[in-house]
């Protein structure tokens, strides 16, 4: 469980986050989004007790990051934007490094290396020097790297970042393998389109404060997004759609994005109540968009 | 093994590099057993090149150690290790010179074979621990300098890099002076006579004991001062007690030289003369950590606001080291200035010349922090110091060279300036610097928390 509250923090020229709270869940992957500069490698970084509180606090199942950074660094997985390798070492030391500075017993970082290795599609290369890797298997190291020791919390910043599709779509996989497995991941990026396959909730971070102060649930497998279109424009769209029980994530008089019941009675009434009520209906379907949608429907209205 | 010292062999330690070393050196002392004419043989060259591999080349690998880190952006991941602050000090400063350990060893074999053959084992066993202190002072000096710079900045430039091994250099410099005025005359033509005692705290200690202790108690605190910082680098707080020892101990161990100082000073009394050197030992140590420790005023506030909420320990844990100096200097001045006060004898112009310089060093502390909060702070430390060369050399030399001596006493304290004028002068200046600092602090909290 990752927990903050009004966490302010400064840099010398500027501050950078300005009493942001939020919560996130035990085995959930967060989405951390927004423009750059925004101020998400700096929430991160004080998630991670990497930096200090100006004020607030952060806690990590229950640890103050001011008062048990250590403690929070043992449990912790940290995978920054920008990062480097021991290009002379093997993949297999790297991870046996990586293994062993975290706690793990020389007798037992044989398994956990191979344990971590196979779960990034690593076990060919062991042998093979990380300078030598590409830069898609290099990524893969690195998440190799943050996990060995099996954290309860995974912090990523930007792990798709120049990754080709096939990669992508390996991580994401590996992203939900690891939140089945028990842990909590927050994914700083900036593919929408990506984050929506694995993330469960999405924070937008924006002039160092979450924009519309508090979480997005991104994919809600029994309340799910869709989009409707309408073929005449109609003011009372919004209202109409309150009244029949919708959450509308963003409206106007031709469309709209709800949340609403997956189940498919209560779609075809809304359906049909649309166009009883006169509604020119062109259109009702689940988004495929939703993220991007919730998320330009958010930004630029921070105060 | 520590897994950092581990790594550190993997990456040092190859099959090829060690065969390299080991080759060379071999060759080289065998053409040094071979050439003719050659005063110092195989042992003078394996004593130049361990001082070249163990404590030039190591210092600057110890200063690399966390500062190569950083620029390869590996250091982040290691902060997030379970290491702990030993761990992880022992294995860089060791770890990160062991190629160096081993050219020097094979070096150490070669002089100590020669030592015990000529000198006996004793000479030979206190040779050995002066050349491993000195390699370990050398590059745990230019270890602490790259740690207490990490903390006031991210990018190093090469620049950056030969300043920290220089600080080792320089330590090591120390050592070998020291060495040679008290350790077993040998080899060395440059090596003079030793002197037979010190004088300190009114006793008169063996010169060679006397030096050797001080110099592993310096090096204990140099390593002490690297764990300390990799505390800070690992987000663990440092609270002030360590610091507060050491500026103790350098009263205590520096007030023992009043003997040294007698002879000039006739009329102060040895109290009077321990105070003194005391209090400009704590001037020095406040002078070097202002302008080293980082003047984050985001820092200050954050302390302002947890001893304003009643949280002191929490507040005090942020106490910087020059804040200590300067509360100790201000104490050690008074002390001073009232000890002088009732030995009226010995008095003089003594006490408003200790008054004018605490507030000197108020005014030049003040002046650091308050260049640091200026527009363009990042270079705060250049204009401070810009500043004071302008205070301490330029206008006191334009004001003398316009045959305005009496008001030199506005610039730093004078023997001769006017009772209690030249202290009176100091004191204000040292407030309104303070004051300027202070208020810049405050502005500074409104705009950003209004940004």
């Amino acid at each position: 469980m990752i927990e903050v509250e009004n966490l302010v923090y400064e840099y010398p020229t500027a501050r950078a986050l300005k009493g942001v709270s939020l919560r996130v869940p035990d085995q959930t992957i967060t989405a951390l989004v927004g423009p750059n500069g925004a101020g998400k490698t700096t929430l991160l970084r004080c998630l991670a007790a990497l930096e200090y509180p100006y004020s607030g606090r952060v806690l990590i199942d229950g640890l103050d990051t001011s008062h048990s950074p250590r403690d929070i660094h043992a449990r912790m997985g940290y995978l920054p934007d920008f990062y480097g390798l021991y290009d002379d070492l093997t993949v297999r030391r790297c991870l046996t490094y990586a293994a062993r500075s975290h706690g793990i017993a020389s007798d037992a970082a044989p398994r956990a290396v191979e344990k971590a290795a196979g779960r990034v599609g690593l076990l060919d290369r062991l042998d093979s020097k990380s300078g030598e890797l590409s830069r898609g298997l290099r990524q893969r190291l690195g998440i190799g790297q943050a996990i060995v020791h099996e954290p309860h919390v995974l912090l990523l910043d930007e792990p798709a970042a120049g990754l080709d599709p096939q990669a992508r779509r390996d991580l994401s996989s590996l992203l939900l393998t690891l939140r089945d497995g028990g842990m909590t991941l927050v994914v700083s990026s900036h593919i929408l389109a990506e984050l929506e396959d694995y993330c469960s909730e999405m924070i937008i971070i924006e002039n160092g404060l979450i924009a519309g102060g508090k979480a997005i649930k991104v994919r809600d497998d029994d309340r799910p997004r869709y989009m409707i279109e309408l073929a005449t424009a109609r003011s009372d769209l919004r209202e109409f759609l309150v009244g029949h029980g919708a959450d509308v994530v963003e409206a106007d008089q031709v469309h709209a994005l709800i949340v609403f019941t997956r189940n498919p009675g209560a779609r075809a009434k809304l359906v049909r109540d649309l166009v009883g009520a006169g509604f020119d209906l062109a259109s009702f379907g689940e988004s495929s968009k939703a993220l991007e949608g919730a998320y330009f429907a958010q930004v630029g209205r921070t105060p | 093994m520590n897994p950092e010292f581990e790594r550190n062999v993997w990456l040092e330690l190859t099959p090829r590099r060690t065969l390299m070393m080991a080759g060379l050196l071999a060759l080289t002392f065998f053409a040094a057993s071979l050439a003719e004419g050659v005063e110092w043989g195989p042992s003078g060259v394996a004593s130049l090149l361990y001082y070249v591999l163990v404590v030039v080349w190591g210092s600057r690998n110890a200063a690399m150690s966390v500062v190569g880190e950083i620029r390869d952006r590996t250091w982040d991941t290691q902060r997030l290790s379970s290491l702990s602050a030993a761990t992880m000090t022992w294995g860089k400063l060791f770890g990160s010179t062991i190629y160096n350990w081993l050219g020097g060893a094979i070096c150490l074999v070669v002089m100590m074979t020669n030592l015990v053959t000529h000198l006996g084992p004793a000479t030979a066993a206190a040779e050995l621990v002066y050349y491993l202190g000195i390699g370990v002072i050398a590059q745990s000096a230019s270890l602490l300098a790259s740690l207490i710079a990490i903390g006031r900045r991210q990018a190093h430039s090469r620049l950056d890099q030969f300043v920290y091994q220089a600080f080792g250099l320089v330590a090591a410099l120390a050592v070998y002076y020291i060495w040679s005025k008290a350790g077993p005359s040998i080899s060395s033509s440059s090596r003079q006579a030793a002197a037979d005692v010190i004088p300190w705290w009114g006793a008169s200690m063996n010169a060679g004991a006397f030096l050797l202790t001080s110099l592993a108690i310096f090096a204990g605190w140099t390593l002490l001062g690297c764990y300390r910082e990799m505390r800070l680098e690992l987000k663990m707080r440092n609270g002030p007690l360590v610091w507060i020892a050491f500026l103790v101990f350098m009263g205590i161990y520096v007030a023992g030289f009043d003997a040294w100082l007698s002879p000039q000073m006739k009329a102060w009394d040895a109290v009077a003369l321990r105070l003194l050197l005391a209090g400009t030992t704590y001037i020095l140590l406040t002078y070097v950590m202002v302008l080293l420790e980082p003047k984050d005023h985001v820092h200050y506030r954050w302390m302002a606001g947890q001893i304003g909420a009643g949280h002191i320990a929490n507040g005090l844990s942020g106490l910087q080291a020059w804040m200590m100096s300067y509360v100790a200097t201000l104490v050690i001045g008074v002390a001073l200035s009232l000890w002088l006060l009732h030995n009226v004898s010995v008095a003089g112009s003594g006490q408003p010349l200790v008054l004018a310089e605490l507030g000197f060093i108020t005014r030049d502390v003040a002046l650091f922090v308050l260049m640091q909060t200026l527009p363009g702070r990042r270079r705060g430390d250049l204009g401070a110091l810009a500043v004071l060369f302008v205070l301490y050399v330029l206008a006191p030399a334009i004001v003398d060279g316009l045959g305005a001596k009496s008001v030199l006493f506005v610039f730093f304290p004078q023997l001769f300036a006017p009772a209690w004028l030249g202290a009176l002068a100091a004191w204000l200046q040292g407030l309104a610097v303070a004051s300027a600092a202070l208020t810049r602090l405050a502005l500074d909290e409104k705009a950003d928390v209004s940004a």
